[in-house]
């Protein structure tokens, strides 16, 4: 059994809205990152991959099974919704086991596993606390650990860093490679950072289309070129933003350093600086928008 | 007091409509369930204690239901007006639809020919309601959990059903029926005092 | 996988607060219904009073209900209970037409003036008979009672009160239950030996106590289930727990039926438990009288009589709620609990159990009124069990859908389109 997800010309309708415009996509093994605005449609299509929406037209395949039936998909699928939660006055180990139960463990793997990982999601000391007294950052780590209690063949989370301190949003991502390691991890975010850490491979969702599917390096190297900055005054600044997009600011005083994408040079104090991550997603935002 | 208008108004559009509707739809089917028409007192008198005071049940506990998401009820806990007197006016808005209903259905019974002291029986009616409905409000606000705050008063009904006068002593609601009043002055004290409880349970919760 | 499930359910159960407040109604229940009760010693002769029975005379209860027809007739006024309500019904008249024939067939009395007479008369031989009385002795004067018509069958007789009873809307004095049961008459000192040696014989004593404690339990447990099941229900999405359930390999129906059983039984304990406390004052008083038990009586009669609603009202309580996703199941309950009750006030004795959810017994003797009523109370339990069971069928059907992002009431596209601001 090949590790891989395959989607062939995937639709999704709620209603009459469309949430997918013909969505083909081949997800291999390791880190995979979904990037796009809120409501891009990011949340839709991994829940299609998780079996929690039956796809309307197209193919969705995990790992060779249809999610027509969500059965077999469900065994290999670890699924880590935007919001979640557990029953408050159970403690960690016990919703652990709970869910354990619910993944079909029997009562000898669950015993072995879970405190390995809750070990691994540095929950051991915690396994006692009742659901309800964790932090957000714990109740992440706790979403992870169920995701893969059953060590499934791909993990699917959804904005997962969103609400997490810096310093727990580092953690977070380095356990998501590390889990990545043998496994498809798909990773929706709209932090860019997230993605410039962890993934090599991505796609761009905007409004149900896909806008870009490729390398971290090869989209970062079609804005090679695009992106300038210069160091001008405020007032000049709110000029630029009006014909150009300002990836990023530094305020110097009373002068700001701003960083912005150009086709070609747009005046003499523009010095053409290196593309990051952020500056080709805003490229790419902007031209897919036909703007 | 546009505020307090204005919390009444989102409360009839959003969150009684459902509730009212299963009240009048209570009302209009008695006809068909019971005699309306040219009843004694005894007998008014168990329509109303029986059977339309259910209506307090119905409609009072779903007061503090907008804000069972913890995190609305973050929200609304955050603004100017405190919780406890959006619940207030919330309460009185039920309370008075409550009142309205009754009357109508009295003003009914009263124009089919049965005989009774409409007042008296319009407020001992009225008493059991709130009393019904502050009991599941209360409990709701303690228990944080709309369900029980459905089971509470129901428990007490059938209790009341069963047990008779003997154990719920001066909260006996069905006492009309045996021709004695003294139990409504209890019942609405203790409607006041089980509703403010619950109101203050809920407010203190976080 | 579906055994572990279920204890984790059970265990889960026992730690929500409103099955312990289920547990402290149904002892508030127990206590003040059951708590005094005391055994019935066996009937001495010479006793003032033997209390009052029903009259299984056919031919005085059949006598006695023409008596009522004649004199509701007579007045135009006609009594009725279609729920246990008290309900005045006056006719039209052309349905006062079709009483007058009934009556002049069943009793050749074809007029209201007929009918007067025949009042008059009967009250009037009373008052020859008893005399008038004194205000501190007070004459006891017997319901008019009417001979039926010569040549009457009594197929005839039934058809003729079923139509009235039509007539009349339900409830009225002349169903097969009030034309059976409508007449009391004191018990004799040998009537009530024969019951009690019914009791000790046919239901050996805890079999008559078994039903009694059935019929005080099954009325709350006509509606508790369903405040836990509805609970439990809502609390995954109230946890926010849904989609890490729905994710898993387990199939819907291994969830729900786990969640049905561990419910059904962690309500079912209660009632067993509680039975402990009549049987052991039954065992008490046998040993004195010498009597053999029939130790497992109550067990049965949890089982076979409390378990049946349980399992239905708790379908109910998880059907609505996955249906709805609101406590619309508390609704629906609260009215079938309702007319239920209601419609088995007039047949408390037992005997006629008919299609009640709860059933009603509220006496531990009248062994001969549930042995005639056995078949019939036998089918109306299997059919709630297994409503019960389809509902929860039916739920995990529900959940299917819903895991699949069917039917999701409260989802986004729901949500979007409601208007959200709540102050």
């Amino acid at each position: 059994m090949s590790t891989t997800i395959k989607i062939r010309n995937l639709n999704q309708y709620y209603g009459k809205k469309q949430a997918l415009k013909d969505i083909s996509l081949t997800i291999e093994t390791g880190m995979f990152g979904l990037l796009g605005r809120n409501g891009a449609g990011k949340t839709t299509l991994m829940k299609v991959i998780a079996t929690l929406l039956l796809r309307s037209e197209g193919e969705v395949f995990v790992c060779e099974r249809s999610t027509q039936n969500p059965k077999r998909v469900r065994e290999i699928v670890g699924y880590l919704p935007q919001d979640f939660s557990m029953y408050p006055n159970m403690t960690v180990y016990e919703a652990m086991d709970y869910l354990g139960v619910l993944s079909g463990l029997g009562k000898a793997e669950r015993r072995e596993r879970i405190p390995r990982l809750l070990e691994k999601v540095n929950l051991n000391n915690d396994r006692r606390k009742k659901v309800k007294a964790l932090s957000g950052g714990m109740k992440r780590r706790l979403g992870i650990a169920q995701a893969i209690l059953h060590d499934p063949k791909v993990l699917i989370v959804d904005e997962p860093t969103a609400g997490l301190d810096p310093e727990e949003r580092v953690r977070f991502r380095n356990l998501l490679c590390e889990i990545a390691e043998n496994r498809i991890v798909i990773l929706s975010t709209h932090i860019v950072g997230d993605i410039e850490a962890t993934c090599e491979d991505i796609a761009v969702l905007d409004e149900g289309s896909m806008l870009y599917r490729g390398t971290v390096s090869d989209l970062i190297a079609m804005t090679e070129g695009k992106v300038y900055s210069a160091e001008i005054s405020k007032r000049e600044l709110e000029i630029l933003k009006k014909d150009y997009v300002v990836t990023s600011m530094l305020t110097l005083g009373n002068n700001v350093m701003a960083r912005f994408l150009a086709e070609e040079r747009p005046f003499e104090s523009a010095k053409l600086c290196e593309a990051g991550v952020e500056d080709a997603y805003m490229y790419l935002m902007q031209t897919g928008r036909g703007r | 007091m546009e505020r307090y208008l204005q919390i009444e108004k989102v409360n009839l559009k959003y969150n009684v409509p459902l509730h009212i509707l299963i009240c009048v739809l209570l009302l209009l089917v008695s006809p068909l369930l019971m005699g309306v028409e040219n009843l004694k007192a005894e007998d008014t008198a168990k329509v109303l204690e029986v059977y339309a005071a259910l209506m307090g049940i119905i409609l009072l506990p779903p007061v503090f239901l907008p804000e069972q998401d913890r995190d609305i009820r973050d929200l609304v806990y955050t603004k100017r007006m405190n919780g406890g007197s959006v619940y207030m006016v919330r309460l009185l808005g039920n309370v008075l639809i409550l009142a309205a209903l009754l009357g109508v259905y009295v003003g009914i019974l009263l124009h089919n020919g049965c005989e009774f002291p409409a007042g008296k029986y319009f407020l001992g009616t009225f008493a059991e309601m709130l009393f019904m409905g502050g009991l599941g409000l209360c409990f709701y606000g303690l228990c944080d959990n709309l369900v029980i705050g459905y089971m509470a008063p129901i428990v007490y009904y059938i209790a009341a059903l069963g047990g008779g006068p003997r154990r719920l002593g001066v909260f006996y609601p069905f006492s009309m029926m045996k021709g004695s009043y003294t139990e409504k002055a209890w019942l609405a004290a203790g409607a006041l005092a089980l509703a403010g409880a619950g109101i203050l349970f809920r407010c203190r919760r976080k | 996988m579906a055994a572990q499930l279920f204890l984790k359910e059970c265990k889960q159960t026992a730690r929500s607060l409103v099955y312990w407040l289920i547990i402290l109604a149904l002892l508030f229940n127990f206590t003040t219904q059951l708590g005094d009760m005391e055994i019935d010693k066996k009937p001495e002769p010479g006793q003032k009073s033997y209390g009052k029975m029903k009259s299984r005379d056919s031919e005085l209860n059949m006598k006695s209900t023409l008596g009522k027809l004649t004199e509701e007739y007579w007045r135009e006024s006609y009594t009725t209970y279609p729920i246990g309500f008290y309900k005045h019904v006056t006719l039209n008249e052309a349905d006062d037409k079709k009483i007058g024939g009934i009556l002049n067939e069943a009793a050749g009395i074809g007029s209201h003036e007929a009918a007067e007479k025949a009042v008059e008369a009967w009250y009037a031989a009373q008052k020859e008979s008893k005399g008038l009385g004194s205000e501190d002795d007070p004459v006891y004067m017997e319901p008019l009672q009417v001979e039926p018509a010569e040549g009457l069958s009594a197929g005839r007789y039934a058809e003729l009160m079923d139509e009235a009873d039509k007539i009349l809307g339900g409830g009225s004095n002349y169903t097969k239950e009030n034309r059976e049961n409508g007449v009391e008459i004191p018990m004799t000192y040998e009537d009530a030996l024969a019951q009690y040696d019914m009791l000790i014989e046919k239901d050996r004593l805890t079999g008559g106590y078994a039903r009694l404690f059935a019929d005080y339990m099954v009325i709350f447990l006509g509606i508790l289930p369903v405040f836990l099941s509805v609970t439990r229900g809502l609390r995954d999405r109230r946890s926010m727990m849904q989609e890490l359930i729905y994710t898993r390999r387990c199939s819907s129906f291994t969830i729900m039926a786990s969640r049905y059983l561990a419910m059904v039984a962690m309500l079912t304990i209660p009632a067993l438990i509680l039975s402990l406390v009549p049987l052991s004052k039954c065992m008490v008083y046998a040993r004195t009288a010498g009597i053999a038990v029939d130790m497992l009586a109550f067990v049965k009669y949890v089982f076979g009589w409390l378990v049946p609603t349980i399992m239905a009202v708790t379908g109910v309580g998880m059907f609505f709620t996955e249906l709805t996703d609101t406590a619309a199941a508390v609704l629906v309950q609260g009215v079938w609990w309702f007319t239920a009750v209601f419609c088995g006030m007039d047949s408390l004795r037992g005997g006629s159990y008919g299609w009640n959810l709860v059933p009603r017994h509220n006496t531990n003797m009248n062994w001969q009124g549930f042995n005639d009523g056995f078949s019939q109370l036998l089918a109306n339990r299997i059919v709630y069990a297994a409503a019960g069971l389809v509902l929860m069928a039916l739920t995990a059907f529900i959940y299917t859908q819903k895991r699949k992002g069917r039917l999701q009431i409260r989802g986004k596209i729901f949500a979007n389109r409601k208007g959200k601001s709540e102050v």
